[in-house]
C-alpha cells in the first residue's frame, strides 16, 4: 500500500454546530468534504461541487456560503452551522423547518438542507420582504423537484411571524 | 378523499417523511460513512469513438493513498447486465472497463480507488490513454447515423406502427390542414442527488446502498454481472434524491465498485461528478416529429399522422412510444403513427420524466394549436369540440376521462374568456406582450405486480413493508394516508419501509405506476389484516385491542397483487427483477391520466425575454391519494415543463462528441425566480374500473403538455410559431427581426 500522508496538511480548530472540532485537513479539501466524509455531518449535500446548486449551503460565522467552494482551511477559528444545528435541544424544530413541512416546501429532500440554510440567511439579510424578493434571493438553490412555490411560501410565512 | 367520521380528528395530510428531510436526518446512499471506507473516481475517454491503444496508469498508481486502479487490463470478469428495455437490468448493455473499445466520449476507462476522495480525484486525472479514433455521429443530422424502422427491428406488438382507419386519405381530403416538423433536444434529468453508491461485502454477500427507482434491477443485474446468486445481493435505498427516470435501472459503476470492494476487502463509495453524470447514464434522446393534421370547416379533426424519430446508441435500442399517447388525445378517427430509431455514438438514452409524452405532446399540441388557428377557432373550444369518451385506437371506452372538465375548470380559474384570439393583441401595463396558451396532456396508466407485508402490533402501530421507492413523489405519504384512513388511526402510527430488497422485490418505480401499484398491494393487505383481526370490513379499528384479542403481540399479513389481466408469469418476471407492466389497454377499456394546462407568458419587447408569471393546471388522476404531495407533484411537473420549453438542451459538439454543457451552470434548469404563480386543481373522481381504490398515475402527466401551452402562449403573444425547443431569447429576436437561428 502506498503511503497515505497527503502532501499539504494544516491543523485547525473550529466549531461545527457548537461542538469544538480539531482536525488535520488537506489544503485541497473542501469544507463540504470535511463535513461529510470526515466529520459525518451529512446534512449538507453534494449536488454539483462547483457552487452552482446550493445543496451544500451552510453558515460560516452566520453568513451563508456554499461549502463545496469553501476550502476547509478557511474555517479555522470559525463557527460552522449546518441544518443539523437548527433544531432545539429537545428536537423542537426551528420555525423555518416547521414552515417547510407545513408548506410542503420539499419533495425528495436532497436540496432541502441547503434551501433551509439559505432561507434563514434570506430572512436575516432582510431579503424576505415579498414573494418576488424571496424568489430572487433563493435562486442560488436549485430544486429539481420544483418545490419552489412551497419554498417561497415557507420563507414568507416565517418572515411574517418575525414581522419582517 | 372519503369523508372522515365526525368522532375522529382530521387526518394530517402533510408529507410523512418531511421531518427527516428538514433536519438532515434522512440518510441518502452516499451519506453513509462505514469504517475503513475507500473512495472511487472514474477516469473517462476523451475521444468520440475508437480504441485504446495505450493506457498508462503508473502516475495514478503512484499518488499517495491510491489503493487500486481498475482498467480493462485487469480482467474484471463481469458479464453484461443487459439493457433494461431488452430483457436485462442495466441503463445500457455496454459495461465499460471490459475491453479496449470506446463507444462514446466520456465512457469510463479506469476506476481509481484511494484512501481519500482527494487522492482518488488527483489520481484519476493522471490516467493517460492513447486512442485510435474512429468517425462518430452525435446529432440527428450527422452523417453516419443509422436509421431503422422500429417495427421492422423489434417486432413486438406494443412497438408496432399505429394504423387506425386510413389517415393518409383522410388527411388528403381534409379542407384544413397543418404539416409541420417539431424538434426536441436531448435533455438530462439532473436529479439533485448525484448518481452514486456505497458498496461493501459481508462474507459472500454484497451490500449496495444507492439512490434508485429500481432496487430489484440492481440486485438481479449485479448478480448476473458477478455470476452470483441474487440472494447474495442486498440493495437498500430508503431515500432517492430525485430520480426522474435516470435512476431506473442498474448503473454502470455498481459492478466495478463491487469488484473493487471485494479486492480491497473494504467499503467503497463513488459519487459521480455532475460533469461525468452527463456521460455516465441515461438522458432524454433528441427527437424529431412530423405532424400532419386535417380538420373539416367546422373544426372537427379528421386525420392525424405522427412520424417520429429519436436517437439511440449503437448498442441498444431505446424504444419509441410517442404515438401511443398522441393517438389518444382526441377523438380522431384516422390516425397513423410511424416510429424510427436513429443510432449514433452516445451512451444509451433512456427515460426522463414523461419520456415520450412530453416531446410527443409538445409536437402534437403545438400542431393542434396551429390547426385551431387555421380553422379560425378558439384553441380551447377547438379542443373541447374534439373530445372523446372512446379510445380511438381500440374502440373501447376509457375507464375514466375527465379531460373536458379539466379544460373547463382550468379555463374558468385562468380567466380564459377574457382572451383575445388575435396573436400579439394583448399587452401588459409595462408594455410586455402577453400571450395565453392552452394545451392538454395524457399519460398511459400502468400497474405492476406488487407485494405488501403488514404488521399490526399491540402498541397500535402498523408497519408496512412494501414494493416501492421514495424519490420525492411522496409514496410514504400515500401509503400512510391509505392505512390511516382505512383503519381510522393516526398517520404517525404507520411505519413504512420501501426501497429495500430485504423486505420486498422492489420492482421498478417509474412510469407513474408506483402509487397505484403499491396502494393496490397495501389495500389488499389491509383487507387480509381485517380478516386476521376479525374486524368488520369497513370502519375504524382499535388496533391495540384487536391485536390483544388475538392473544398475540402482533399480527402479520401478506398480499401480492397484479395489474388487471396479469398472471403468475408476470409476478415471476417481477420477482426476477424484470419490468412487468400492464396497461394502458385492458380487457374492455383503456386507462390514461389527463391534464389541461393554461399558461400566461410575457415577452419583454426589446430583449424578447420570456417570463411565465402564472400557470393553471387541472388534472384527472383518479382518486387523489395524497393531496399535499399530489399538488407538489403537479407543481413540479409544471416547473419541468417550463424548463423544457425555455431552458434545457443537452448540447453536443459534432467535432468532438460528448456533451458540451455538462454542468448545472451551462445546462440551466429552472430556478426559483423563473417560477411564478402555480394554481393546481384536481378532478378527484376515483377510477374504480382501473384500480381498487381508484388511483391513476400523476407524476408524469403533470409535465405533459406544459411545453406546448408555453409555446402556444408565445405564439399568442408574438404571432411567431416556435417548433424547436427550447424557445430562447435569440429565437424570439430572430422571429421579430426576420432572421433565423
Amino acid at each position: 500500500m502506498a503511503a497515505t500522508e497527503p502532501a499539504y496538511e494544516v491543523e485547525l480548530s473550529c466549531a461545527v454546530n457548537g461542538e469544538p472540532v480539531h482536525v488535520r485537513v488537506d489544503t485541497r479539501e473542501s469544507l463540504l468534504d470535511l463535513l461529510r466524509e470526515r466529520l459525518g455531518v451529512t446534512g449538507p449535500k453534494k449536488g454539483c461541487d462547483h457552487g452552482q446548486c446550493g445543496a451544500c449551503t451552510v453558515h460560516l460565522d452566520g453568513r451563508r456560503v456554499v461549502s463545496c467552494l469553501t476550502p476547509a482551511v478557511q474555517v479555522a477559528g470559525a463557527d460552522v452551522t449546518t441544518v443539523e444545528g437548527l433544531a432545539g435541544p429537545d428536537g423542537e424544530l426551528h420555525p423555518l423547518q416547521q414552515a417547510f413541512i407545513d408548506h410542503d416546501a420539499l419533495q425528495c429532500g436532497y436540496c432541502t438542507p441547503g434551501q433551509i440554510m439559505s432561507g434563514l440567511a434570506c430572512l436575516a439579510e432582510g431579503h424576505a420582504g415579498d414573494d418576488d424578493q424571496v424568489r430572487e434571493y433563493m435562486s442560488g438553490n436549485l430544486c429539481r423537484c420544483g418545490a419552489y412555490a412551497g419554498i417561497v411560501a415557507a420563507v414568507r410565512a416565517v418572515a411574517e411571524q418575525q414581522g419582517r | 378523499m372519503s369523508p372522515q367520521p365526525a368522532d375522529l380528528p382530521p387526518v394530517d395530510t402533510r408529507r410523512v417523511d418531511a421531518r427527516e428531510k428538514v433536519t438532515g436526518a434522512a440518510r441518502y446512499a452516499t451519506d453513509l460513512l462505514p469504517d475503513d471506507l475507500a473512495y472511487a473516481v472514474p477516469a473517462t475517454a476523451t475521444v468520440g469513438r475508437g480504441r485504446i491503444t495505450e493506457l498508462d496508469t503508473s502516475a495514478a498508481a503512484a499518488v499517495p493513498g491510491v489503493l487500486l486502479v481498475l482498467t480493462h487490463l485487469d480482467h474484471l470478469d463481469l458479464r453484461s447486465p443487459g439493457f433494461v428495455m431488452g430483457g436485462g437490468y442495466g441503463v445500457q448493455s455496454l459495461q465499460p472497463l471490459l475491453d479496449d473499445q470506446i463507444a462514446y466520449r466520456g465512457q469510463a476507462i479506469a476506476l481509481v480507488v484511494a484512501e481519500t476522495l482527494i487522492a482518488a480525484t488527483q489520481a484519476a486525472n493522471l490516467v493517460r490513454a492513447v486512442y485510435e479514433p474512429e468517425p462518430f455521429a452525435v446529432t440527428l443530422d450527422s452523417p453516419g447515423v443509422e436509421r431503422l424502422s422500429q417495427p421492422a427491428t423489434i417486432p413486438l406488438p406494443f412497438l408496432a406502427d399505429l394504423d387506425v382507419g386510413d389517415a393518409e386519405s383522410a388527411y388528403a381530403a381534409a379542407p384544413v390542414r397543418v404539416d409541420a416538423v417539431y424538434d426536441q433536444p436531448a435533455q438530462h434529468q439532473n436529479p439533485m442527488e448525484l448518481i452514486g453508491a456505497t458498496v461493501w461485502w459481508h462474507g459472500d454477500s454484497v451490500v449496495v446502498h444507492e439512490g434508485t427507482q429500481n432496487a430489484a434491477a440492481i440486485r438481479h443485474g449485479l448478480a448476473r454481472q458477478l455470476g452470483i446468486d441474487p440472494d447474495h445481493v442486498e440493495v437498500v435505498s430508503p431515500y432517492t434524491g430525485g430520480g426522474f427516470g435516470q435512476k431506473n435501472s442498474l448503473q454502470i459503476h455498481i459492478a466495478p465498485l463491487a469488484v473493487a470492494a471485494r479486492r480491497l476487502g473494504r467499503p467503497v463509495k463513488l459519487v459521480v461528478s455532475r460533469t461525468q453524470l452527463f456521460h455516465h447514464t441515461s438522458f432524454r434522446p433528441a427527437s424529431r416529429h412530423r405532424i400532419r393534421l386535417g380538420a373539416d370547416e367546422h373544426g372537427r379533426m379528421l386525420a392525424a399522422l405522427h412520424d417520429v424519430e429519436h436517437q439511440t446508441s449503437r448498442f441498444d435500442l431505446f424504444p419509441l412510444m410517442y404515438t401511443e399517447t398522441t393517438a389518444r388525445l382526441y377523438g380522431i378517427g384516422d390516425f397513423r403513427g410511424r416510429q424510427t430509431f436513429a443510432r449514433m455514438d452516445t451512451q444509451t438514452p433512456g427515460f426522463m420524466r414523461a419520456p415520450f409524452e412530453h416531446p410527443g405532446v409538445f409536437a402534437f399540441e403545438s400542431a393542434v394549436d396551429e390547426l385551431a388557428y387555421a380553422a379560425h377557432r378558439d384553441p380551447l373550444e377547438f379542443r373541447l369540440a374534439n373530445d372523446t369518451t372512446v379510445d380511438p385506437v381500440t374502440g373501447e371506452p376509457f375507464s375514466s376521462r375527465h379531460l373536458a372538465q379539466c379544460l373547463r375548470r382550468g379555463a374558468k380559474r385562468f380567466g380564459w374568456s377574457a382572451r383575445q384570439q388575435r396573436p400579439a393583441s394583448m399587452r401588459a401595463d409595462d408594455g410586455s406582450l402577453v400571450g395565453w396558451g392552452v394545451a392538454v396532456g395524457a399519460y398511459p396508466a400502468s400497474i405492476v405486480p406488487s407485494a405488501a407485508h403488514l404488521v399490526a402490533t399491540a402498541d397500535g402501530r402498523i408497519r408496512v413493508e412494501v414494493d416501492g421507492h421514495e424519490m420525492g413523489q411522496g409514496i410514504r405519504s400515500s401509503i400512510a394516508l391509505l392505512v390511516a384512513e382505512n383503519l381510522g388511526i393516526d398517520v404517525r402510527h404507520v411505519d413504512i419501509v420501501v426501497g429495500d430488497t430485504r423486505v420486498a422485490t422492489q420492482h421498478l418505480t417509474a412510469g407513474s405506476w408506483g402509487t397505484a401499484s403499491t396502494l393496490g398491494a397495501v389495500h389488499a393487505a389491509l383487507r387480509e389484516l381485517r380478516k386476521q383481526l376479525g374486524t368488520e370490513i369497513n370502519g375504524p379499528v382499535d388496533v391495540t385491542a384487536a391485536v390483544a384479542a388475538t392473544g398475540h403481540d402482533h399480527v402479520e399479513v401478506r398480499a401480492e397483487t397484479l395489474g388487471p389481466g396479469q398472471t403468475e408469469q408476470d409476478a415471476e418476471h417481477a420477482r426476477q427483477g424484470l419490468v412487468a407492466l400492464s396497461g394502458p389497454e385492458f380487457t374492455g377499456y383503456s386507462t390514461f391520466s389527463w391534464i389541461a394546462h393554461f399558461v400566461e407568458v410575457r415577452v419583454e419587447p426589446t430583449t424578447c425575454r420570456i417570463r411565465v408569471p402564472r400557470v393553471v393546471s387541472v388534472a384527472d388522476c383518479g382518486r387523489v391519494a395524497s393531496p399535499v404531495t399530489a399538488a407538489s407533484q403537479v407543481r413540479g411537473g409544471i416547473v419541468w415543463g417550463i424548463g423544457a420549453s425555455l431552458r434545457e438542451a443537452g448540447e453536443v459538439d459534432p467535432r468532438y462528441g460528448g456533451w458540451l454543457n455538462a454542468s448545472l451552470e451551462e445546462y440551466p434548469v429552472p430556478v426559483n425566480a423563473d417560477i411564478g404563480t402555480l394554481d393546481v386543481d384536481f378532478i378527484g373522481e376515483p377510477d374504480l374500473r382501473f384500480h381498487p381504490v381508484g388511483v391513476k398515475g400523476l407524476g408524469e402527466v403533470s409535465m405533459v403538455g406544459v411545453a406546448a401551452a408555453v409555446a402556444n402562449a408565445v405564439y399568442h403573444a408574438t404571432g411567431l410559431r416556435h417548433r424547436r425547443l427550447p424557445i430562447r431569447i435569440e429565437d424570439v429576436l430572430a422571429g421579430t427581426t426576420g432572421s433565423s437561428r
